[in-house]
């Protein structure tokens, strides 16, 4: 049982570092300093996955309009495109919330 | 592999299997398209699938090109038909309705079973995404 709790505990010490990579946004810089190596990286994570995002949910849009108006060649294109930008839009929002309540709960933490 | 890749790799065979089905309708609706016998008859068309391999470990299949069945037909002996030659004869597609019918079985299923590859992986996504909610 050991290695399971490992890992939790490895998953539970990246889920810190994002949470000092959001604090400098919200203008708590003194909070910085004490994630120098995270902190660019989670960063760029989240705006490569919102990049990505962006680009999913043009291209079903896309599709969208082409099933509006007759030029669709493929049905399926069109409803596996929703279909992924719709689990990109879930995946984005459950990273997005696991990061605002690790920075809630250590907010929490008393001083 | 990209994010939520089989659900990309199954677009690919459902792409292809359309792509089969059309060529079976095309098929069964010329299948007494008669020609002159000076000309080729109407060929069958038969879509060759391919594997896809790219470096990044993408995989699906594609269409590879189109196969066309025999130029020759069948010659079928009906005078009072305009194109008949001097003989009585005219050029009819080599299709056969029953192998059309089977093959478009397979292609049927075939659409299906991909869509269900999409509708599992995205449930499967979606459980990973529901881990650790709340």
């Amino acid at each position: 049982m050991t290695a399971p709790i490992g890992a939790v505990a490895a998953l539970a010490s990246q889920a810190v570092t994002p949470t000092a990579a959001v604090a400098p946004p919200g203008g708590l810089n003194a909070a910085a300093p004490a994630a120098p190596t995270g902190g660019a990286g989670f960063a760029n994570a989240l705006g490569g996955a919102l990049d990505n995002l962006q680009a999913v949910q043009s291209k079903a849009d896309t599709l969208a309009v082409q099933a509006a108006t007759g030029t669709l060649k493929d049905v399926h294109d069109y409803t596996i495109a929703a279909t992924e930008a719709s689990l990109a839009t879930q995946l984005t929002v459950a990273v997005r919330n696991k990061a605002v309540e690790a920075f809630t709960e250590i907010m929490r933490m008393p001083a | 592999m990209p994010l939520f890749g089989a659900i990309g790799v199954a677009g690919t065979g459902v792409t292809v299997y359309r792509k089969w089905l059309d060529a079976i309708s095309d098929n069964i609706s010329n299948i007494n398209t008669a020609r002159p016998t000076s000309a080729a008859a109407f060929q069958a068309r038969y879509v060759v699938a391919q594997a896809v391999t790219s470096p990044d470990g993408t995989g699906g299949v594609q269409v590879g090109g189109i196969a066309f069945g025999s130029a020759a037909g069948r010659l079928v002996y009906d005078p009072q038909h305009p194109l008949a030659d001097a003989q009585g004869y005219v050029r009819m597609p080599d299709i056969d309705l029953g192998n059309e019918m089977t093959q478009m079985i397979m292609a049927q299923r075939g659409y299906q079973a991909n869509l269900a590859v999409v509708d599992r992986a995205k449930d499967a996504y979606q459980a990973a995404i529901q881990l650790g909610r709340n």
